[in-house]
């Protein structure tokens, strides 16, 4: 009985039909992701429908949103489910299966790259003006609460605290110094203009913050948008409070106060990772069509710089052409400051080969199945036609 | 050779004969030898092209025709820009913008009567009430803007293109390039020269020896630059004092001098532009248009009578169609040094060429003409969205710094195109199965080619628009750094992947049979023409470089006649017939 009802299921979990139901789910997933791409952005509307279990929307007059779509995630584990019982059951050695075999199992790896992708792809950004050199990466949505001890301007110690930990009430020590920040109130996007009469007192009384009006704002939807994330916070250090100033991501410069002889200044800003190499952008190019204001070309002279491995070299990065370095790659992205300024997308994934593998597998595949397919066919017309 | 035969070979061979009879250049209008002066190369929009592909272009942007009437005659776009250039008063006066829109209308005080064209004297009194709307509107994002606004802004841009055009080579109110040259030094004539310096729509003078390549000047940067004025100059002010005073003689030698002097010092663009105007006059894609529809009708004949002689004469027009199309789509990758399919216009083409070639090679292996017709039906088809597609401007314009990737050009978007026009040829096929099945009598080897073909036709697509896809994804791997981004054009082209595979999946499965799968095969129709132009109109996304509005009635028009397709397809077999 149980026997019977488990081989039912199996039968039915490997079956043609919950393919077909699973692809015209992923149709209409696609269909709803694009279109809601315009109020959502690209990142909203792919994580609200295509890496999600389940699609969640709130109805009016129910207190709670209700899952009312299958996600992309999970029609995507049934699809790779699907095929690998599939496979499991019907396989069997057949010379003229063997194309759809090794499309399917192309099929399965590309399913499976692009949750590598969704997991533990990073995105970031490395922004470096002429003659600069860098060693950071900055993240492009979360946010850190910079320190950098700017005592001596030749050698400036940067530490960061990430938007994570930045709860209100929340005490953060900062390792490597003896700072600690008692985190007062944190905006993720805010909105500043300058006080005006009858406005209440700023939490902040260190810094521009006394004198800024602050409200709360909804998080950058568009991917235009940047959010103009703020936080109140109060250093101490050695027993002594340095008073509460308010930093954010859209004041311009960086307050600063003197402990045991330090200077610190203080900001928020992109999320910074290190890394153990340094970049420095030797020259920017950019070029349009005679006459129009059409880019021709944009193209960036870099020298990479890691003493651990010895190498100092120059590279070239421009479109179509990123640097591959360090399991990451660098993408000449964006420029700016007349020219001398050049944004590079840095982008590090672990399953980047996955998609070529099964592109490649895919591909031959196709080619087999259907090239077989087409060679039968015109020996049976052959055939009926001699017949005839 | 039988001469059966040979007649149904004629009706290819006069179609031939007559688009080699429209290559000849045109003489002398007037005595005026415009078709030389049409030839001269200028650089506009970042690349070198005669001057008479500006004026076609322009026409097309501001009057959606290719020629002008004007005191009973029809002026070409080589004597259209002469009076733009030198006679502005006269080409202020003629019939020139198209203005549909009826709220527009009322902005200037017009009514729709007779005709839709009214020329810029016309308009003239409104420019002021004209800016200020279209500056209003153009503070809106595109597909925010309603109807009237877009028009308006339309309009707008139209009035400036011919502004630019007018003020090119001498200010309109300019007593000519000789007054100005003689004028030299004094500074009133320099700040009209800076002026004309801003205006010039195109650079009609070739850098001299010692000059990059690039150096193109027009006639106001020239008169502004220190040192001996650029010795084309004299031959344009000869040109313009010609034509103006309707002395065709001189007008003629100041052609030649020009041509002369660009050919010392630039032989290439003037070869190329000679080229480039060769294949502006002949019209390969709108000739190819029209012997499609010879084909077709040729074709829908045959099934009245004499099949025999009209099925292939219908064949034969058909392959000089292709051949006119190829030749076209061959011209085109020479001239413009680029693989096909450069921007949604030239994928127009390409879906056209692809689905022709298919439909070519379906009519020789089956023979039934039913490959003619749906050919001959695809390739019309998409050679008339590719002529109002030409509306937009230069169909040659140059590629972003990002797509400027002749590999990935012809690799990704070559094979997704091809998969594009598999499934609108599998979704044409199916449609001739629909219409049969009602009209014809019942034939049920015809019905199961019919099957066979569309099968075969959506494995192919499924092929190509999947490698395609995928290839895609990698050259967005290279150049921005994911492998896939959701983005809208791409997400189209995973829908046409996902359609095929559903429809191949069913039919294995035997979910769906003949019916199902013809059914299935037309709302792929739906689903390419969406991820094709609908996701263009979304206005989102790293791929949005065509966007348009205009077609979104033509497509939800097209999404219904689909539907209805679909409709007729799944009905039973003559259910409008009474039963006996």
């Amino acid at each position: 009985m149980i026997r019977r009802l488990a081989l039912r299921v199996w039968n039915f979990l490997a079956s043609l039909q919950v393919t077909i139901v699973a692809l015209v789910l992923l149709m209409a997933l696609v269909v709803l992701c694009t279109l809601a791409q315009a109020e959502l952005g690209t990142l909203g509307a792919v994580n609200t429908y295509m890496r999600s279990m389940l699609v969640w929307r709130r109805l009016q007059g129910v207190p709670f949103p209700l899952p009312l779509f299958p996600g992309g995630a999970l029609v995507g584990l049934v699809l790779v489910f699907n095929l690998t019982a599939a496979l499991v059951k019907r396989f069997e050695f057949n010379p003229r299966k063997l194309g759809l075999w090794v499309v399917h199992a192309g099929l399965i790896l590309l399913v499976a790259g692009e949750f590598v992708t969704g997991a533990f792809q990073v995105d970031t950004r490395m922004t470096i003006e002429e003659g600069q050199t860098v060693n950071f990466l900055e993240s492009y949505h979360q946010m850190e609460l910079g320190i950098t001890d700017a005592t001596d301007p030749a050698r400036r110690e940067e530490y960061g605290i990430p938007d994570a930990l930045l709860r209100a009430g929340a005490t953060v020590a900062v390792p490597g110094t003896p700072l600690t920040f008692k985190v007062k109130r944190y905006y993720v996007n805010a909105q500043l203009a300058p006080m005006v009469q009858g406005d209440p007192p700023s939490l902040a009384n260190m810094g521009v913050g006394a004198g800024v009006r602050i409200t709360e704002a909804p998080p950058a939807a568009s991917d235009k948008e940047v959010n103009a994330t703020s936080v109140f916070v109060e250093p101490v250090a050695g027993g002594i409070s340095y008073g509460t100033w308010l930093v954010s991501a859209v004041l311009g410069a960086p307050q600063s106060f003197i402990h045991a002889g330090r200077t610190y200044q203080l900001s928020v800003r992109p999320r910074r990772t290190y890394l153990p190499y340094t970049v420095t952008l030797r020259k920017f190019s950019h070029d349009n069509y005679p006459g129009t204001d059409i880019p021709k070309n944009f193209s960036s002279l870099v020298h990479l710089s890691n003493p651990a491995r010895g190498e100092q070299r120059d590279v070239l990065i421009y479109m179509n052409q990123p640097l591959r370095y360090d399991g990451k790659a660098f993408y000449q992205a964006s420029y700016g400051k007349g020219d001398t300024l050049s944004v590079l997308q840095v982008v590090g994934n672990p399953g980047w080969l996955l998609p070529y593998v099964s592109c490649m597998l895919i591909t031959l595949g196709l080619l087999a199945h259907f090239g077989i397919t087409l060679y039968n066919a015109i020996k049976r017309r052959q055939l009926s036609g001699e017949a005839a | 050779m039988k001469l059966s035969k040979l007649f149904t070979w004629l009706p290819g061979l006069l179609a031939l004969a007559a688009v080699l009879a429209t290559a000849l250049p045109p003489g002398p209008v007037r005595g005026f030898d415009m078709e030389k002066f049409g030839r001269t190369p200028v650089l506009e929009g970042g690349r070198i092209k005669p001057l008479d592909s500006v004026a076609r272009n322009a026409l097309l942007m501001i009057r959606s025709k290719q020629s002008v009437p004007f005191e009973g005659r029809e002026l070409g776009p080589d004597e259209w820009i002469l009076d733009v250039l030198f006679r502005p008063q006269t080409a202020d006066a003629q019939p020139l913008f198209v203005i549909n829109d009826p709220d527009v209308l009322g902005l200037l005080g017009l009514k729709q009567g007779a005709s839709r064209y009214f020329s810029f004297d016309a308009i003239a009194p409104h420019l002021q009430e004209i800016e200020q709307q279209a500056r209003a509107a153009q503070a809106l994002e595109s597909p925010q803007r309603n109807r009237f606004q877009n028009a308006v802004v339309n309009l707008f841009e139209r009035l400036l293109l011919f502004n630019q055009l007018e003020n090119s080579i001498q200010l309109a109110d300019s007593p000519g390039l000789y007054m100005e040259l003689q004028a030299l030094g004094t500074p009133q004539a320099a700040a009209r020269h800076k002026s004309l310096a801003e205006a010039a729509r195109f650079r009609p003078l070739p850098p001299l020896p010692g000059q990059g390549a690039e150096a193109w000047q027009n006639t106001g940067e020239a008169m502004l630059g220190a040192g001996a004025p650029h010795p084309a100059l004299t031959a344009l002010a000869l040109v313009g004092a010609g034509y103006k005073a309707g002395q065709p003689e001189a007008f003629n030698r100041g052609v030649a001098e020009l041509r002369g002097l660009t050919g010392t010092v630039r032989p290439q663009a003037l070869r190329h532009a000679s080229s480039e105007i060769l294949f502006n006059r002949v019209q390969p894609f709108y000739l190819g248009m029209v012997i499609y529809v010879l084909a077709l009708l040729t074709l829908f004949a045959s099934w009245l009578w004499r099949r025999d002689l009209l099925q292939p004469a219908a064949f034969s027009l058909l392959a000089a169609g292709a051949l006119v199309h190829s030749i076209g789509l061959l011209s085109r990758i020479l001239l413009q040094g680029r693989p096909p399919v450069t921007n949604l216009y030239s994928s127009a083409v390409f879906v056209g060429w692809a689905a022709v070639i298919l439909g070519v090679i379906l009519e020789r292996m089956y023979r039934k003409g039913f490959g003619t017709a749906v050919a001959a039906a695809a390739g019309f088809g998409s050679l008339i969205i590719a002529h109002h597609l030409a509306m937009e401007g230069d169909t040659m314009e140059m590629m972003r710094a990002v797509l400027d990737s002749n590999f990935w050009l012809a690799t990704h978007v070559v094979t997704v195109t091809v998969g594009y026009s598999g499934t609108f040829l599998a979704g044409i096929i199916a449609i001739a199965y629909t219409l049969r099945k009602h009209i014809a009598p019942e034939d049920p080897a015809t019905t199961r080619t019919l099957v066979d073909m569309t099968y075969g036709i959506i494995c192919f697509a499924l092929f190509f628009s999947f490698v395609g896809t995928v290839l895609g994804g990698i050259w967005a791997d290279q150049s921005w750094g994911r492998f896939w981004g959701w983005d809208p054009k791409e997400n189209g082209a995973l829908l046409i992947v996902l359609w095929n595979a559903v429809i191949l999946h069913a039919r294995w499965g035997d979910y769906i049979r003949e019916k199902g799968l013809m059914a299935c095969a037309i709302f792929g129709n739906i689903i390419t023409s969406l991820s094709w132009f609908g996701v263009n109109m979304l206005g989102i996304g790293l791929h949005s470089y065509g966007f348009m509005d205009k077609a979104f009635w033509a497509l939800a028009w097209f999404v219904i006649s689909q539907l209805l397709l679909i409709a007729l397809c799944l009905a039973p077999r003559r259910f409008w017939a009474t039963e006996d």
